[in-house]
């Protein structure tokens, strides 16, 4: 099992734990208990070698699913093959869920439109692509995105589309968002308030988008709603904050630099996701509804 | 023959309501007011239910949205027409499913749980054919009307939660639902109500007129006069012309200065708006004006008409953080509920109509 995981580790995405989770379907146990062992197990082992929000939410949701089925199915065999169809079905869904997301994102962004975003994400960009794709014309500031300058692949990215983008200093954003007209991010995490989880410097947008009344907006696929409350930025656990190889190294993370901090609901204008164009009210609502 | 007779006499009233539609908007023709429209719409959807030619779901609902794609085409600014359509729509899923069997809760939005537990990505094509869905259909579209004539009433039954004695209240042009909100409380409380005029149709007028009709004591102000007397006003209470999805409004021009000013002074905000008037668009961002603003030629000295540009929107966009309460129908609720209700009442693929 070990030996199978490694090659799946080293590509890793966020779609890949469910791909992992997937493949592992038919080797394991004997008794759905030990199937849903297995899969802990597998997942503790993905969030050991990249801690990240999503793959811990697109793991809790793989696992959510298996307890879903083994109610409806007594005997383990059909069980495991009704499980490896939804799996297959999720993967395809969620493969979806980007472009839907940029159906539904792309209109909001006008002709001539000046749009601010950080780092870089996927989602963002495919909804760029959708608004180029579409003939608008906009032009894009990114911030670089200290410590790994994530914003420069961005910017590489968007000029092979043909847009004009300016990279910028993350400490430039309240110098340059009088000439902005909205704010777009991507999340790694959206939590139960409603609020979400990003690369540090998100938070720092938001006030500062709040100040200027520059709407903000967030767009990311379902998978990533996990079921975390933080009240502040403390609250956020420590196995997000920090990469997997610094939380084990390290004895001392008050001198470590946090890669991700949390934006309150209060400063999101709207949150667009392949369910829909929420407000972030609704999506405790969408939580309730599949943890209940 | 009885058949193309009907056929003819369909369209000929389609045609006539989007003729009407069309002069309502370019202010030749009378001003109705929203609940008229929702009405007359939902009679004219249902005489489509009743004699259009229609063998499934699936044509009943590809005829009313091509029927409702023209209307709101001819009047984008009347958005209850489209809400209406929407509403239907909804009642012929939901009667579709009925007849099926399923339970209606499979219909539903998209949800995470649907993600997890649904089965084939599979494509709901309404073509069975079931013998009593016309009828149903044209049962709930009635229930549906009786809806619709009881909403104003329903708004005034709850005045007297919300209006105190000795209170002053603020209210802004003229709104029909507001002015029977008033007129309710009014039967058993005593208080002050300060309208502002709203230029320039000075609809304020004739609002002050009706209120002091039923012995109510009213002020009327300049629009330049509202913050001033903010201060001195306990609640705001005002229509609007739509609800939007996000919880905010699209009213008549003036209302966001009118926020403003009551947000600065800690006043409630207070809309009453029926169920009809809530409409899936979102507001999206400031760049244009809203579709059907136009503009009115302001009484300006001939001399200088050919060297000026007279802009004079009708709308205005009140963000929903301004908002206290929603007073409608179906009870009071936060502007942060919206998204929920309107997911009650259309179905996430009709938004585009």
């Amino acid at each position: 099992m070990e030996a199978r995981m490694i090659p799946v580790i080293r590509s890793l995405d966020t779609i890949g734990p469910s791909m992992l989770l997937c493949s592992l379907l038919p080797c394991s146990g004997e008794t759905i208990l030990g199937l849903r062992e297995s899969l802990k197990w597998a997942t503790d082992c993905l969030t050991e070698v990249d801690s990240s929000v999503a793959v811990s939410s697109g793991g809790e949701l793989f696992l959510r699913f298996i307890s879903l089925t083994s109610l409806e199915h007594q005997d383990l065999s059909r069980c495991k093959k009704v499980m490896e169809e939804r799996g297959e079905l999720f993967l395809e869904k969620i493969s979806l869920s980007r472009t839907k997301v940029a159906k539904l994102c792309h209109t909001f962004i006008k002709d001539g439109a000046k749009i601010l975003t950080h780092s870089s994400s996927r989602v963002v960009l495919r909804v760029l692509e959708k608004a180029a794709a579409e003939k608008k014309r906009f032009t894009v500031y990114v911030t670089e995105s200290q410590p790994d300058t994530a914003g420069k692949q961005m910017a590489d990215a968007l000029r092979r589309l043909n847009v004009p983008v300016t990279v910028v200093l993350d400490a430039a954003v309240g110098y340059v968002l009088e000439k902005v007209d909205l704010v777009i991010v991507g999340a790694e995490g959206v939590v139960e308030s409603g609020g979400i989880i990003n690369k540090i410097g998100t938070y720092q947008m938001a006030v500062c988008s709040k100040a200027h009344n520059k709407p903000f907006y967030v767009v990311a696929e379902s998978f990533k709603f996990v079921r975390l409350y933080p009240l502040n930025q403390q609250d956020v656990p420590d196995r997000f904050k920090y990469k997997a190889d610094t939380l084990r190294t390290v004895s001392d993370l008050s001198d470590e630099h946090p890669m991700i901090d949390y934006t309150p609901p209060s400063l999101i204008t709207l949150l667009f996701t392949d369910l829909g164009v929420l407000t972030p009210s609704a999506v405790s609502d969408e939580l309730i509804k599949l943890y209940l | 023959m009885p058949g193309a007779d009907k056929e003819t006499d369909l369209t000929e009233r389609i045609e006539a309501f989007l003729a009407d539609l069309k002069r309502g908007g370019s202010g030749t023709g009378p001003l109705r007011g929203s609940g008229e429209m929702a009405r007359e719409t939902t009679y004219l959807l249902r005489r489509i239910t009743a004699q259009a030619r229609w063998s499934s779901a699936g044509d009943l609902m590809e005829i009313i949205r091509n029927e409702g794609r023209r209307m709101t085409a001819a009047q984008p600014s009347e958005t209850t027409v489209g809400n209406m359509v929407r509403r239907v729509l909804k009642i012929i899923r939901e009667e579709y499913a009925r007849s099926r069997g399923s339970s209606e809760e499979t219909e539903q939005q998209e949800s995470l749980h649907k993600l997890l537990t649904a089965g084939e990505l599979s494509e709901e094509n309404f073509r069975q054919h079931f013998v009593h869905l016309k009828a149903n259909v044209i049962e709930a579209i009635n229930e549906l009307l009786t809806e619709l004539d009881g909403t104003t009433d329903n708004i005034a039954m709850q005045a007297l939660e919300h209006i105190h004695s000795n209170e002053v209240i603020m209210t802004v042009g003229r709104s029909r639902t507001v002015e029977a909100f008033l007129k309710d409380a009014a039967r058993k409380r005593k208080f002050h109500v300060i309208v502002a005029e709203c230029a320039p149709f000075c609809q304020g007028h004739e609002m002050a007129t009706g209120l002091s009709k039923v012995g109510i004591e009213t002020t009327v102000i300049a629009d330049a006069a509202i913050f001033a007397v903010m201060s001195r006003v306990n609640k705001v209470i005002i229509g609007t012309q739509t609800v939007l999805a996000n919880g905010g409004l699209r009213a008549v021009n003036g209302t966001h200065s009118v926020a403003l000013a009551a947000r600065h002074h800690s006043t409630p905000l207070i809309i009453c708006a029926p169920m009809f008037k809530l409409s899936p668009q979102v507001f999206t961002t400031i760049f244009y004006p809203f579709p059907g603003s136009f503009s009115y030629c302001l009484p300006v000295l001939r001399e200088i008409l050919s060297k000026v540009n007279v802009h004079c929107p009708v709308f205005d966009y009140v963000p929903p953080e301004l908002i206290t309460l929603f007073i409608s129908n179906i009870g009071g609720n936060a502007p942060s509920y919206i998204y929920r209700l309107m997911s009650e009442l259309y179905h996430p693929e009709d938004h585009k109509l």
